[in-house]
This record gives structure tokens, sequence and C-alpha cells, in this order.
């Protein structure tokens, strides 16, 4: 070592003993009285921006279903949501308006058309008379018309919504905006909201049923039941009511439940290595699903099978057994609520009369339609009833919206067949049940069933009531995504606290 | 068109505040040997910057005349803000040309000042004046959620009309843009003369015309409407809030009498009677207790669970459970006893589809507090019916698919509170039920077997249109 290498040696020890020297005791707390103030700013601030109070709603990614207690004391357990995809004619069913036959075949008034836009009304349609004829049922008194006469035995059961709107006048976003609170995708439904947030009494079977009849699925897709935002164990399960209930439900050729067992576990092993490594809480969620699809290859066909039911019962139903259709998974319905399904929803396509067919005839196929669902829907809320379930189960009948009171001209042009466009302005729903009064009538629409006059209700009333029904406070009712808290209902919504019993 | 280009103003103001910030902060950098690079950086960042400000000050200019604001604070506010545009200036004008004689730190220490200060005045016309310190003192109070909830009153018939009902009303739904600082519409209310005297359109509170007084209309529109108040994105009156506001203005809206001094017409004496309440009580399916109940011991709770039971609080914030079990297999004695050691919290039980083992129904007895039981489609037999009669509460009893009988059902009368019965598919005769139906004259008995006829029509399909 030379010298100078020493003598720098020695410098850059002396500059270092230098800044120790620097760094006594005092000039840490000194330097450091600022990082400490952050400190004690972040406790502070951490006492103050306590959100676990905001949403009492916890999530646990390993038992995702597992049964949760309303905030609220729930009227309804269960839900029945039955959906008529294309939306079914409220003035050939409920909305009685003699006034409109007097303005059969007339052109339709200026007044009614300025300013509105019609998915195929083009130019001045001709005003179109009720197509079939209306009486007054049970004690209430409710105007159902002859295409529903088994559902106006049960009048005194329902509480009709006489005035419901919406602001979407095209299938897919109207189905959307009715069960998921939004024209777009994204947003999770109705059952998915009620699974998250009270889980399921039956952890052998999925917290959310669908079930499609009229051979297609809603025009808004599985969207529909989707859980958008919402951990994705929450989705509506779709089961066929045909067949197996679930595809490939049954073990394969030479593959015996243990093997399965066995594979499963294995299956799930490595799921709980990868969830050490990335922590992703899906991956818990996928683990619970495997664990119950396990356990649902045992439960679901005997739930999902209606042959075991007395004969009676598929008398009353009028079930087709071996077929799709809706008789069926309405029975199917009730077999879910007592098996403790928490939402159960129903899509029947094919209501979309707009006079191009005679299938989408008002005065022809809305017929049949009627008829395919009449006598079993009935059934529903009898059976129910009789067996103490119609009170903690919700019944909720609908569309996506209305129909116009005037002729379809489609293009300008007259139909084949009379039918009317998509309406969405007023329409009529029912709901029945948990919590709801019996025999009643909530809202009005003008003489004509153009527009609500009073009681107008929206498609954000429909769910905050639903939700009221399963024990939430729709207001309360939230999950954070994106740095806020999103609820079912937006920023709107109003418990429709009339047809509350 | 000034309205328009002054409703620019909060989306503009927050450039120059940024701007001036990060000019002020590189000048600090750039004294420091290694970032001496950022120097030339410095002056075209304050030049946007006093551009941006001087954009903003005129746009804040045309909001100021085109809305209704506290003149003082807009002041304040307004020359605050001219002060940053020079001080920015003259700091500019020093950056290019450093003969000028100013100290740079001084200029720059009062520039903060001077933007924060305006920031500040700015945010007052907009939010309130207490926006920023409500939170910061509630910090300390130890309430963790700002509480916009209206305080129960002790008395309604005792305390004042105006001062304990109308006027929280008013404070939680209609001050924050109607107050001291901001007074949209040229409106009021947080003061009584102004209330009365009204905003831009003449008075709102009509004692000879209550309809058509406008804050009763603007409140009564749709909330999608322009007009409507509250706007449609602020918290909106619940209904009986503006059944309250009715019935204030149509009794001469005053400001100093009793409650109990006006007039109350039967529509109204319920709403009244909430605000005693600190919460509005739901109607319960279940008549639950009206005394509160200790919490049920957890390791029985969790023993039930492992057996396959479900409990779970009928809500939260109460202690009462409600507890299910379908499908089981074989209930033993020592399950329901458990059970029975809850016997205090569990007012609802359903067991169902499932098959109890000898003597284990028996011990359902001690449940004492249970409003509803569901026994549907298990082996419950005449023999151990009658165990039942001492649920004194009972409300609710579903006996579905048992292989019970008019004789043994008949003893159950001691149950008074029974007020729903399901009897659907037991071994009841037509003429029994009518027997029971006396006997029970209270309690509504559903004996199902419910028929809907098959019609012609059920199993046709229409082709064509239909003769009438």
């Amino acid at each position: 070592m030379t010298q100078k290498e020493l003598h720098n040696q020695r410098l850059v020890k002396e500059a270092q003993a230098a800044v120790l020297q620097m760094h006594t005791r005092r000039h840490f707390l000194k330097e450091s009285a600022m990082g400490l103030g952050a400190l004690a700013l972040g406790s502070l601030f951490s006492s103050c921006g306590n959100k676990a109070s905001h949403n009492p709603i916890t999530f646990d990614p390993a038992h995702p279903l597992l049964p949760k207690l309303p905030p609220n004391v729930a009227k309804a357990k269960s839900v029945i949501y039955l959906h008529m995809a294309g939306a079914p004619s409220q003035l050939e069913l409920f909305d009685y308006k003699p006034e409109l036959m007097k303005m059969d075949g007339q052109d339709c008034p200026p007044s009614l058309l300025q300013g509105k836009k019609f998915a195929f009304i083009r130019g001045v349609p001709k005003m179109l008379g009720p197509q079939a004829k209306f009486a007054q049922h049970g004690q209430s008194g409710a105007y159902v018309s002859e295409n529903m006469p088994h559902l106006a035995t049960v009048a005194d059961e329902l509480s009709f919504l006489k005035a419901v709107t919406t602001d979407q006048f095209n299938h897919a976003p109207a189905q959307l905006m009715i069960h998921t609170g939004s024209p777009r995708l994204g947003r999770p439904s109705l059952g998915s909201w009620a699974t998250y947030g009270l889980g399921t009494e039956n952890q052998n079977l999925p917290g959310f049923v669908v079930l499609t009849s009229g051979g297609q699925n809603p025009d808004a897709g599985k969207s529909v039941w989707g859980s958008g935002f919402l951990p994705s164990v929450y989705q509506g399960v779709q089961c066929r009511s045909e067949g197996d209930p679930v595809l490939f439900i049954k073990d394969p050729n030479g593959m015996d439940r243990d093997l399965r067992k066995a594979s499963i576990d294995a299956i799930n092993q490595v799921n709980a290595e990868e969830y050490k490594e990335y922590q992703d809480p899906e991956i818990l969620s996928r683990i619970s699903q495997y664990e119950m699809a396990f356990k649902m290859q045992i439960t679901a066909p005997e739930v999902m099978n209606i042959n075991n039911e007395p004969q009676y019962i598929h008398d009353m139903y009028g079930t087709k057994p071996g077929k799709a259709c809706f008789a069926n998974n309405v029975l199917l319905a009730r077999k879910l609520v007592e098996k403790g399904v928490r939402f159960i929803q129903l899509f029947d396509w094919g209501w979309d009369t707009h006079g191009t067919s005679a299938d989408g005839a008002v005065d022809i196929g809305l017929i049949n339609k009627c008829r395919e669902i009449d006598k079993c829907i009935t059934a529903l809320i009898l059976d129910l009833k009789q067996r103490g379930l119609l009170e903690e189960t919700l019944v909720v009948w609908g569309g996506e919206f209305g129909r116009t009171p005037m002729m379809e001209n489609r293009e300008g042009k007259q139909n084949p067949f009379k039918g009317r466009d998509h309406h969405t302005e007023a329409f009529t729903m029912w709901m029945a049940g948990a919590g709801i009064k019996k025999g009643y009538s909530y809202g009005e629409t003008d003489e004509i069933g153009y527009s609500a006059i009073s009681g107008k209700v929206e498609p954000f009333d429909l769910q905050a009531t639903i939700l009221d029904q399963l024990g939430f406070d729709h207001e309360q009712f939230t999950f954070d995504f994106q740095g806020r808290p999103f609820r079912l209902t937006d920023t709107r919504g109003k418990v429709i606290s009339d047809i509350l019993a | 068109m000034l309205e328009f280009l002054g409703h620019f103003h909060p989306v503009i103001v927050h450039l120059p505040i940024g701007v001036l910030l990060v000019a002020i902060f590189l000048q600090w950098l750039s004294g420091k040997e290694k970032y001496r690079g950022v120097k030339p950086a410095i002056a075209p960042i304050l030049l946007s910057g006093s551009i941006a400000s001087i954009v903003a000050c005129v746009t804040g200019y045309f909001l100021s005349i085109s809305d209704d604001y506290d003149q003082s604070s807009v002041n304040w506010h307004m020359w605050m803000a001219i002060g940053v545009v020079l001080v920015s200036l003259v700091l500019y004008t020093k950056e290019v040309n450093p003969k000028v004689e100013v100290s740079k730190k001084f200029l720059s220490i009062g520039l903060v000042v001077l933007i924060t200060v305006t920031g500040h005045f700015g945010g007052t016309l907009t939010h309130g004046s207490d926006y920023l310190s409500k939170p910061f003192f509630k910090m300390f109070s130890g309430d963790s959620v700002v509480n916009t909830a209206i305080k129960p009153v002790a008395n309604v018939q005792e305390a004042l009309v105006y001062d304990d009902v109308i006027k929280p009303i008013l404070e939680t739904k209609c001050y924050s843009c109607h107050n001291e600082n901001k007074q949209k519409g040229k409106l009021r209310m947080d003061d009584i003369a102004l209330l009365l005297k009204g905003g831009k359109h003449g008075k709102i509170i009509d004692v000879n015309n209550v309809d058509s007084s406008e804050m009763l209309q603007r409140l009564l529109l749709p909330t999608d409407n322009e007009k409507h108040m509250p706007p449609k994105e602020k918290p909106q009156p619940t209904e009986s809030q503006v059944a309250l506001l009715h019935w204030w203005i149509s009794n001469n809206a005053d400001f100093k009498k009793k409650v109990k001094d006006i007039q109350q017409p039967d529509k109204i004496k319920p709403v009244l009677l909430a605000l005693q309440k600190p919460v509005i009580i739901k109607k319960q399916a279940l008549n639950l207790p009206a005394t509160a109940v200790e919490k049920g011991d957890e390791k029985i709770i969790q023993q039930l669970t492992k057996k396959g039971f479900v409990v779970l609080p009928v809500a939260q914030n109460t202690n009462y459970l409600m507890v299910t079990l379908t499908d089981a297999k074989k209930v033993i004695k020592k399950d329901i006893d458990l059970l029975g050691k809850l016997s205090n919290q569990i007012v609802s039980l359903k067991i169902s589809n499932s098959t109890f083992e000898n003597e284990a129904i028996g011990s359902l007895s001690k449940l004492s507090n249970l409003r509803k039981l569901n026994l549907a489609n298990t082996n419950l037999t005449d023999k151990e019916l009658p165990a039942l009669n001492s649920l004194q509460h009972l409300q609710n009893l579903n006996l579905t698919g048992t292989k019970v009988s008019a004789q043994a059902i008949l003893q159950l009368q001691k149950l008074k509170e029974l007020k729903t019965m399901y009897l659907y598919q037991t071994s009841i005769s037509k003429s029994d039920s009518l027997k029971l139906k006396t006997a029970f004259a209270k309690t509504e008995i559903d004996f199902g077997n419910y028929f809907v006829p098959l019609l012609p029509s059920d199993t046709t399909l229409v082709k064509q249109v239909p003769a009438k």
C-alpha cells in the first residue's frame, strides 16, 4: 500500500466517523421527528376513517356461502322470481282499459307520439283495443283477463303493481336494468346480492339457481344472473330442467365416487398451494366450488328430479315430465325453496308479441304463452301456501317492460297480426307471499294505459322492496369496488311500503 | 354564455394550484447540487401556472356573478386569487430576469400561503364553512361516522314545532345549499326572516295557499325533474318528513309554538310519535319478545353447528336465534337437549324432512320462548304432540306431512297465542277439519289440498284468432 493510498483510506475513515458523529441519538430523534409525526398522524386517521362499521357483511372466501344473518328481521327467506322474457302485454292481462277499446282502430293522437321513441313503431300507428275480456276477481276485485283463468282464482293472494316504469326500451338493457340496476353489463344481479348478503342454508346446493324455458335464454344472456364485481361464487347457477340438471353431473364410466373424491382433493390441494403463493381470494372460492360440485353430485339429481313427486302434484302444476317446460321449472322452484335455496330465478322466453307472426300475436301466441304459465303459477302459489312456505317466500312476476296501447306498424307498414311494440312508461307486475299485502293493487295508469298516473314504480324501487323483504336496507347494503361502495339501487330506490303487509 | 364559462371554474382552479406548487418545489429543488438541471424548467412552468390562474380568475368571476354566494367570502376569495396571479407573475419575472430585486424565497413562501388561503375560501364557498372543521373535530370526539340522522325527541308533544321538528329536517336536507355562505336560487333558509322572505321566485312558504307553496311543490316534483328539491343526487327527505313540512305550513308555519298547541289531524299523529323513537321499528314477521336477551352460549352454538344445525340471530343487534335443520337422518334427544340450553334465545325452530329418535321430540317442550315451530315431514305422532303444549308463546306451527290426528291437535288449545297452523297432509279427515276450525277460532288453519282444475283450454293451442 502506497503512502497515498493509506492517506486516502484515512480520509475516508475520517469522513465516515464524522458522519457517524453527526448521527447522535439527538440527531436521530431530531431528524425522525417528521417521520414520527407522520406515524402519529396515521394512527389518528386510522381511528377516524374506520370503514368496518359501514359495511357489516363479512366475506369469508373459504366459506362464501355460509348462512349469514340479515341486518333487519327478514320476512322472506327465499325469493322465486318469475321473469317473462320478451315482456308480456299488460293490456291483455291485468291492466283493463275499456276506454282504449273505444279508440280501437283510430289513428294514435299526436300527443302520445311527440318526442317519444319506440323500438319499431314509425309514423302514426293505429290504437289497439284490449284483445281479451276482463272480469273482476276475488274480494279485492282485481281485474284479470280471460287469458289467466286459474290465476284469477288466487287474485286475492297477490299485490299488483300497475304502474311499473323503466327507461330502457330494448330487451337486453331492460332485463339488465330490472335484475342488476344498470342497463349496461358488469353489475351483480339481485340474486347475487342476496346470496352475497345472506349465504344459503343448504350447503349442498347453490344459493342462487336459474332455470330457463321457452327454448331460449333471455336476450341479455347470462349477465342477468351474473355476479358482476361480487365474488364469482355468487353468480346464478343455471340448471337444466331436462335430462341431467347440470351437465356431466354423473361420474363417467369407470370412475367411482372415491376416485372422484381423491381427484377433487388433489385439485384442491394444488389450488391451496396456489392460494398460499398469490393470496387471491377467488382461489378459495374455487376450492369451495369444487367441494360444492362434489356434494351436488348427490343432492342435485335428487332435488332436481320432479318424477318422485306424487301424481296429484303433477296434475296440479300441469307438468310435462321429461320435457323442458316452464311448468316443470315452477315445480322445481318449489322443491328448491323447500330445500333452503335462497334465490330462484325462472326465465320464460317467448313473450315478445309484436304481431309479426301468429306466435307473436296478442290474440294468438300470447294466449298460448298464458296457458303455459297460468296453471302452474297458480299451483305454485297454492302449493307454497299449503306447505307454510308462502309466508317466507317472496314470489315476483313480471317482464322487463310493457307493451304499447298502439298496434305496432313495423317500418310504418301494417303487421300481418295484431301486436304491440315495446313500452317503457307503464306495465304491470305482481308480488305475493312473504310480507306482501294480499289482494292489493298499487299504482294507476291513465285511461288508455299509456303512462303512470300514480304509484309509479321504478326497477330500483322493486329491487329496494325485494331487498327489504330479505332483511336489508338497500341504502346500507353495499360492496366496495374500484374505491367506492356500490349499491344495487345505485342512488335511487324507495321501498314500496304501500304493498307491504 | 358567461354562466356556462363560469361553470368551468371548478375544473380549472386545480390547474394553477398544482402547476404553481410544482414550480415552487422545483425552485427549491434546483438549489440542490444534484438537481441543478431542472432550473430551465421553472420559468415556463411558472408562466403556465400564472396563465392558468388568470383563466381561473376570469371563470371564477363569471361564476360569482351567475350564482348566489355570500358576497364577503367571494370577495376574499377573489382578491386572494388576484394576489396569486400577481405574485406568480413577479416570481416569473424574477426567474427570467434575475436582476429584479426581490427575494425569491420570500415570494415563494408568500405564494404558497396565498394559494392555500384562496383554496380554503373556495372550499368554504362550495362545501360550507364547517366542511373541513367538522370531520376534524369528529376525529377527537370518538364518533367515527359523521351522523346525519335526526336525533329523537324525548316527548314530541312538549317539543317546539320549529326548533325540534321542522328545523332538523331543513338542517339535514336544505341548509347545505341555502346557508350563510351559499344561497342557491338567492334563498337562505337558516335564518327565519330570510326563510320567510324566500328566493329568486319570491316566497317559498304560503300559509294561505299551502299546496302552492313553492317549497312543497319542489319537494313533491318527481326526482328526475330539474326543479325538484333537494337535487336528485343529494339526500332526499322521507315521506314522513314531507308530511311534517306540509302539516307545519298548513298550520300557519309557526316558529314558536309547542307541538301540542297545534292542531293534529289523525294522519300526522303517528308521524309525530315516530319522532320519539330513535329508529323506525319495522313490523316484524316474528313477534319477538319485547325484552332483550343475553347472548346465547357460543360453545353450544358451535356444537349445534357441527351437527348440521344452522343457528343464526334473527337480525343484527338482537340475540334471539332461529335454528334450522333439514334432511337429518336421526335427530337424537341430546341434540334437542342442546337446543334446550338456548331456550331463552331460540324463537324460531325448523326441523323438517327429518326423523326424530324416540323421546327426542318430548325435549322440545323446554324451548319455552318459541314463536315459530316447523316440524314438517317428520315422524311426529299423536303421542309426542302434547309436549308442545308447554310452548306458551307459539304463534306459528307447521305440522305438514306428519301423522297427527285431529284428536291430538285439539289438545293444543292451551296455546293461546297460536295464530297460524299448517296441517296439510296429516291424518285429519274433512269432517274433523271443521271441528278444528271451530275449536281454534282465533287460529288460521291451512289444511291444504288445494286443487287447480284442468280446463279444456289448458291443454289446447290457439292457432288463429278465437271467435268472439
